[in-house]
């Protein structure tokens, strides 16, 4: 029973996976269909299943709020994504190749690992308004905090004689880092960039609180307004599912980009 | 081919570990080699002598003034960063694990240095003949971790011989590998040097390794390191284990281990026999 090192089969696995989610199923659907918690604090899973639907179905409009708030959401996902890994990747190399540039910038970078970066957000209001720019420089700052000191100390885990060696075979300093030891840190930065995108899905409904015309924060925001559980619980369902096939797929590139690292 | 490298009262030192004063590692070390062969440094584990070989390569320590005093000069000039004269061969070895075989040797030539010295049309037919010299022709593709550990240093061997250096510059390279993988590595090295005559530096704590290949041995002592003597073999390689046994090679031997024990008497480190 306990030993971390046993294996066990993918079958045995994946039973024990549905125990633990039919067990809360039961206890929630217990709690819920029985009254033991009010209806208006715990919905169903069937009611919540039901309210997905109906937030799915194209209204009178002809549109489909759950698919709007989904896309609008994802679009703000993968724009702060890109920015966080265009800024943050680049600044990690540095500071992770040059103990100079560490020493200047850790300072800066550092601290807001654990600052609390919600906080942050009505001072980004005054800032940038409450538009769009607001909600993408949001995003962009909670998750390059993370993301910055990942990819210094991947940089700096790269064994020593790989550097030697480069530098032994001629190569100039930039060459080194270029050639020799970014190579071989990619691994760790796209750990460092899954980390990154999965700290964004757990900050989107903050940066979607405050005037989003459409979101899936929003459309929390919105249930919750009008005391629809049903809909606060399927909108939250839809963002873990969300961040699940995110990071399972960023996971299947890294594993079929980098095959040597587990080797 | 006319090679020179020279090490002149070289001092090294560094700050102690309980960070007050200074150790010195090696102390006054004068070396010359002025022709190409195999030639030895031999000395107990810890003695200093990788510190050595890394000056002659330009590879210096981080944080110190290296060498403390002295000069190494490589055909008479002052070498004072990595140069490109001389490569090392570390003992781990150091393969990019990302990396083919193929595209491990053919490294250094996305450096600069190399791009601009060897033709690109020249380069294919290099890395594929150095890798069939090291016995590596069939594995062109396999990754560093589908090679064995004495697959690895024909590798690392390889990526510095694709180069034709005139310094070839070893640093214990057989020291991780179990006898019988070293055996064979002994005997490629022998081969290859026949084909591709430099000057061959190799620093090793294992006396035999050391009576097998090499020209020149310098004996260093320990803590801090000094040259106590030098021995020329001129027995012809490859040598078999009969001249191993012989009364040459056991008075030498028994030379060598009493020279070791008067060094060892200043401090520890250990040496290896395996006659």
């Amino acid at each position: 029973m306990f030993n971390p090192h046993e294996v066990i089969s993918t079958r045995t696995r994946q039973a024990l996976g549905a125990v633990a989610i039919l067990g809360v199923l039961a206890v929630w659907s217990a709690l819920a269909g029985l009254d033991i918690v009010s209806q208006a604090k715990l919905p169903a899973p069937w009611e919540v299943a039901s309210a997905l639907g109906n937030l799915a179905m194209p209204n009178d409009k002809g549109e489909s709020l759950l698919f709007a708030a989904t896309w609008a959401s994802l679009q703000r996902v993968v724009l702060a994504g890109v920015l966080v890994v265009v800024t943050g990747v680049p600044l990690g190399v540095l500071m992770g190749a040059s103990p100079r540039i560490n020493a200047l910038l850790s300072p800066l970078v550092d601290p807001f690992r654990s600052a609390p970066i919600v906080a942050v957000l009505p001072i980004l209001v005054m800032w940038l308004g409450i538009g769009e720019l607001m909600k993408t420089t949001f995003l962009w700052a909670g998750a390059v905090v993370f993301l910055v000191p990942m990819v210094r100390d991947a940089i700096q885990a790269v064994p020593r004689t790989y550097y030697v060696k480069a530098k032994d075979l001629g190569a100039s300093d930039f060459e080194a880092i270029w050639h020799s030891v970014f190579p071989m840190a990619k691994p760790r930065i796209a750990d460092a960039m899954i980390t990154a995108v999965s700290v964004e899905w757990t900050y989107i409904t903050v940066a979607e609180y405050v005037n989003a015309k459409v979101g899936l924060g929003q459309l929390i925001q919105n249930a919750r307004r009008f005391s629809a559980m049903d809909q606060v619980f399927a909108g939250i369902f839809v963002i873990i599912v969300l961040a699940l096939i995110t990071y399972q797929s960023m996971v299947a590139i890294k594993r079929w980009r980098y095959p040597w690292e587990t080797e | 081919m006319s090679v020179r490298v020279e090490l002149k009262d070289i001092v090294q030192e560094y700050p102690s570990a309980d960070g007050e004063g200074i150790v010195r590692v090696v102390d006054g070390v004068n070396l010359v080699y002025d022709k190409p062969g195999i030639h030895m440094l031999l000395g107990p584990s810890g003695c200093g002598k990788s510190t050595v070989l890394k000056l002659m390569g330009g590879v210096r320590p981080d944080g110190v003034v290296s060498p403390s005093s002295g000069e190494v000069l490589i055909d008479g000039k002052p070498c004072d960063g990595p140069h490109d004269d001389a490569v090392m061969v570390f003992q781990q070895y150091a393969n990019f694990p990302h990396l083919s075989a193929y595209d491990n040797v053919a490294f250094p030539f996305k450096l600069k240095l190399w791009k601009n010295r060897v033709p690109a049309g020249e380069r294919d037919a290099r890395i594929k003949e150095v890798l069939t010299a090291v016995g590596l022709g069939d594995k062109l593709h396999h990754r560093p971790s589908q090679l064995s550990g004495g697959q690895n240093q024909r590798l690392a061997l390889a990526q510095a011989l694709v180069l034709r250096p005139r310094i070839l510059l070893m640093d214990e390279p057989f020291g991780a590998l179990d006898a019988q993988t070293r055996a064979e590595m002994q005997d490629l090295l022998v081969d290859l040097w026949r084909e591709q005559q430099c000057l061959i530096v190799f620093v090793t704590h294992d006396i035999t390794e050391a009576l097998l290949l090499g020209d020149r041995v310098t004996i260093l002592s320990t803590k801090p390191a000094r040259v106590a003597r030098e021995f020329d073999i001129t027995e012809p390689r490859p040598r078999s284990d009969l001249w191993l046994r012989s009364t040459e090679a056991n008075r030498l031997e028994s030379e060598i281990l009493d020279l070791l024990k008067e060094g060892n008497v200043r401090g520890g480190g250990q040496v290896r026999v395996t006659i």
